[in-house]
C-alpha cells in the first residue's frame, strides 16, 4: 500500500515535471541536483496554481517569479551565486500545495520557498513552511484569516491586507469639508473572506465618522443576477456606493445601476476596474470609478522602475498587479539573504532570516515594506480612478497623477 | 421598503421570469420527447453566448445577427446528437446514461470554450447596455426588455410550431404515445431528432439573449443547471407552458424576495419549490398527464 500511493506520488511529480518542463526548460527530476549542495546555486522552491480555478493569477505571478530569478542572475546572483526556482503545479487544490511544498522542502531540499497564489493555497502552504521552520514570505494571501492562524514564519509582500485596501480613500473621504462629504453609503460585497475585507475595512472607518450605511448586500460569488441588488441600492439614493467584489460581478453590478439611472456622488470597487478586460465591458462609462490597487507600473520608486524596463523586454508587455507581488516576493527574500549572508534549509539560517525580517524595512516595486508580528503589511493600497478615460493615481498626494475627482460625473 | 422598489422589483422578476422561461423551454423539451436529462444544455447556451460575443467582436455588428447562424446550427447539432449519440443508449437505462453522457458533452463544451476563448471572463459591450426606459419611475433595461422579447417570440413561435403545424402533430404524438404514432407512419426516430435539434436551437436563442446583459465565462454553466432543472420539475417534465409559468412564478419570487432576504435566501427559492414539489406533486404542477408517465 505504502509502496503503491508513494510510486503514484512518483508518477504525479513524473508528470508534473513533464508538463513543466516545456514551459520552463527546467525540471529537477533527479531531485538529488535541486539539494543545496551544489554550492554554486540557490535554489527556491514555489508551488503554483498553473491549471485550475486560480490558473489565470498563478500564471502572472510564475512570470514575476521568472522575471525576477532571471534579473538577479544576470547582476550577480544572489550571495555571488545563481538562482534557480523550481515551481510544481498544485492544480489550484490545497491538499496539493501542501504536499508540494512538503516534496520540495522535504525531498527536493530547497533552499529557500515562495508562497504560491491565493489565500486559499496560502494558509495551507504557509503550515508545511512553519512545520519545517522555514522563511516564508507569500504574493498573494491579503485576508484577514491568513494572518490570525498563528504563523511566525510569514510576510504578506504587498503594501496592505484586504481590510487596510480602502484606508487611503476613507482618509480622504473623512478629511473632505462637512458640507461636501457624503452622508450616506451603500455596500455590496460578495461572500468571500477578500472581497468582504476590502469592503468592510471602509464600512468601519466611515461609520465611525458618521457616515450612514443605508444598504450592505451580501451575495454568493456564483450571482449571476445584480438587477435585484441594484435596486435596492438604488432605492436608498446612497451618496457613495462601495464594492468589495472580484471581476465578473462588480461588472454586473456596475451595469445593473446604470440600467437603473442611479448617479451615486462617489463608487468605489475593488479589483475589477484595474482589470484590462473592465473597460472592454461598460464601455465609455468608467469615468470617475475607483478602485485601490496594490501597484501601478507607473511608480516612481527606483526599484519599480528597474522592474517595469526589465519585465517588459521579456515578456513584451508591462507587468501588472500579480507579477509585481511575485517580484516582490523575490524582492523581500534577497533582501533578507543578503543582510543576513545565508541561503540555506538549515534552521539557523531561516530562523536567522525570519527574525532579520520581522524589524526591517525593504525597498520594493510597491514601495517600502515592513511588517507586525503576524506578518501584515504596515503600508497602504494606492487609490486609482478613471479621469478622461484612463485609470490613474489619485491617491496617496505624492504619488497622485491626477486629482481625486469626488462628485463623480454620471454614468 | 418604497412602493416605488417593489414596482422596480416586480418589473425586474417579471424579465428575469421571461429570461428563465425561454432558457428552459429546450430543456423540457428533451425531456418531454425522449426521457433524455441535457446536462448540457446550459453549457449549449453559454456556447451561444460566446459565438454571439465573437461575433459582435469580430465584424462590430449587432450580436443578435449571429442568431442567422447559430439557430439553423444549433438545429443540426441537436439533430446530429440525439441521432449518433443518445439514440444509441438503451431505452432501460436511457434517463440515467443520458445524465452522464451530456455531462461528459458539457465538460468538453466548456473545456473548448476555455481552450479558444481563455478563461478571461467577457462581456458583450453594447451602445445600449446600460439604457433603460422610464416606466412609472422604474427602469426597464433595453437590453432585459430585447431579451424578454426575444424570449416571448421564441416561445410563441415554439408554440405555435407544437400546435399549428404537421410536425408539431407528429412531435406531439411522439411525446404522448410513441408506439401509436408509429403505428399511424410517424417516424419516430426522425421525429425524436428535430425536437432535440429545436430544443437546441432554443438554446442558441437563449444564450444570445443571455449574453447582452451578462459576462461570460467557460464554466458559468454550472450556475444555470441547477434553476433551469428545478424549473422544468416544478413546471411538469416535458410541458413547455408548465416551464414557463413556473419560470415565472419562480422568477418574480427571487426579486421580491430578495428585497426582505437579501441575495443567498432569495436564490434558495428554486430548491425550496423543487423539494416541495417532489413532495407535493412530483408530477409537477403545470405538467398534467404527460409527465405523470415518467
Amino acid at each position: 500500500m505504502i509502496r503503491n500511493r508513494t510510486s503514484r506520488r512518483g508518477a504525479f511529480a513524473a508528470t508534473a515535471c513533464l508538463a513543466l518542463a516545456t514551459t520552463l526548460g527546467a525540471c529537477g527530476l533527479g531531485s538529488d541536483t535541486a539539494s543545496g549542495e551544489g554550492d554554486d546555486e540557490i535554489v527556491i522552491g514555489v508551488s503554483l496554481p498553473l491549471t485550475g480555478d486560480f490558473s489565470e493569477p498563478g500564471k502572472g505571478v510564475q512570470r514575476g517569479y521568472e522575471a525576477w530569478a532571471a534579473y538577479v542572475n544576470e547582476n550577480g546572483g544572489l550571495l555571488g551565486k545563481q538562482v534557480r526556482l523550481e515551481i510544481l503545479d498544485d492544480q489550484s487544490s490545497a491538499d496539493r500545495v501542501a504536499s508540494d511544498y512538503e516534496k520540495l522542502i522535504n525531498q527536493d531540499g530547497v533552499d529557500l520557498v515562495f508562497g504560491p497564489f491565493s489565500t486559499r493555497l496560502v494558509v495551507p502552504a504557509a503550515q508545511v513552511a512553519e512545520d519545517y521552520g522555514f522563511l516564508f514570505v507569500e504574493p498573494a494571501g491579503a485576508a484577514e484569516e491568513v494572518f490570525t492562524q498563528g504563523f511566525e514564519n510569514l510576510f504578506y509582500a504587498a503594501p496592505a491586507i484586504a481590510d487596510d485596501h480602502y484606508n487611503l480613500l476613507a482618509e480622504a473621504i473623512i478629511a473632505m469639508p462637512e458640507s461636501e462629504r457624503p452622508e450616506t453609503a451603500a455596500y455590496a460585497t460578495m461572500d468571500d473572506p477578500f472581497a468582504q475585507g476590502t469592503a468592510y475595512g471602509l464600512k468601519g472607518k466611515l461609520e465611525a465618522a458618521g457616515i450612514k450605511t443605508v444598504a450592505d448586500e451580501v451575495y454568493p460569488p456564483n450571482t449571476t443576477d445584480f438587477s435585484s441588488i441594484a435596486a435596492k441600492i438604488a432605492d436608498t439614493k446612497a451618496d457613495i456606493v462601495v464594492g468589495g467584489t472580484q471581476y465578473q460581478d462588480a461588472v454586473n453590478l456596475i451595469v445593473a445601476l446604470q440600467q437603473l439611472d442611479f448617479q451615486p456622488e462617489m463608487a468605489a470597487f475593488s479589483t475589477a476596474p484595474t482589470n484590462p478586460e473592465f473597460p472592454k465591458a461598460i464601455g465609455s462609462k468608467t469615468e470617475g470609478i475607483l478602485s485601490p490597487t496594490g501597484y501601478t507600473p507607473e511608480a516612481s520608486y527606483p526599484e519599480n522602475q528597474a522592474f517595469v524596463e526589465f519585465y517588459t523586454d521579456m515578456f513584451g508587455n508591462p507587468p501588472s498587479e500579480d507579477e509585481a507581488n511575485a517580484w516582490t516576493t523575490g524582492e523581500v527574500v534577497a533582501a533578507a539573504v543578503e543582510a543576513v549572508g545565508c541561503a540555506d534549509p538549515s534552521q539557523e539560517c531561516q530562523q536567522q532570516l525570519i527574525d532579520h525580517l520581522r524589524d526591517a524595512t525593504v525597498d520594493t516595486v510597491v514601495g517600502p515594506l515592513s511588517w507586525d508580528a503576524q506578518g501584515r503589511p504596515e503600508s497602504a493600497h494606492l487609490i486609482q480612478q478613471y479621469v478622461d478615460g484612463e485609470i490613474r493615481i489619485v491617491l496617496p498626494e505624492d504619488q497622485a497623477e491626477a486629482e481625486l475627482i469626488t462628485v463623480k460625473p454620471a454614468w | 421598503m418604497s412602493g416605488s422598489l417593489l414596482l422596480q422589483s416586480l418589473i425586474l422578476g417579471v424579465l428575469l421570469g421571461g429570461l428563465y422561461a425561454l432558457l428552459a423551454a429546450g430543456l423540457t423539451l428533451y425531456f418531454g420527447v425522449m426521457r433524455v436529462v441535457m446536462i448540457a444544455h446550459s453549457a449549449f447556451l453559454i456556447l451561444a453566448a460566446y459565438l454571439a460575443w465573437w461575433f459582435q467582436g469580430e465584424t462590430g455588428i449587432d450580436p443578435l445577427v449571429s442568431l442567422l447562424v447559430t439557430v439553423p446550427l444549433f438545429f443540426v447539432i441537436g439533430y446530429v446528437m440525439q441521432r449518433l449519440l443518445l439514440s444509441r443508449l438503451r431505452p432501460a437505462s436511457l434517463t440515467m446514461m443520458s445524465v452522464l453522457l451530456t455531462f461528459a458533452i458539457a465538460l468538453v463544451i466548456e473545456g473548448g470554450l476555455g481552450y479558444v476563448f481563455s478563461g478571461t471572463q467577457r462581456r458583450i459591450q453594447l451602445d445600449y447596455s446600460s439604457s433603460s426606459i422610464e416606466v412609472l419611475g422604474a427602469n426597464i433595461a433595453v437590453v432585459k426588455l430585447i431579451a424578454f422579447a426575444l424570449a416571448g417570440v421564441a416561445l410563441v413561435g415554439l408554440w405555435a410550431l407544437m400546435k399549428l403545424t404537421r410536425f408539431g402533430q407528429a412531435l406531439r404524438a411522439t411525446i404522448q404515445h410513441p408506439e401509436a404514432a408509429r403505428l399511424l407512419g410517424v417516424n419516430t426516430d426522425r421525429i425524436a431528432g428535430f425536437g432535440f435539434g429545436l430544443g437546441l436551437a432554443t438554446a442558441a436563442i437563449g444564450g444570445t439573449a443571455l449574453s447582452l446583459d451578462s459576462t461570460i465565462y467557460p464554466s458559468l454553466h454550472w450556475h444555470w443547471i441547477g434553476p433551469l432543472m428545478a424549473i422544468i420539475v416544478v413546471g411538469g417534465l416535458g410541458s413547455i407552458p408548465g416551464a414557463a409559468i413556473a419560470a415565472m412564478v419562480l422568477g418574480i419570487s427571487q426579486s421580491l424576495l430578495q428585497i426582505p432576504l437579501g441575495t443567498t435566501w432569495a436564490q434558495t427559492v428554486f430548491y425550496v419549490a423543487l423539494f416541495a414539489t417532489l413532495m407535493v406533486r412530483p408530477q409537477g404542477f403545470f405538467g398534467g398527464r404527460l409527465a405523470q408517465r415518467f
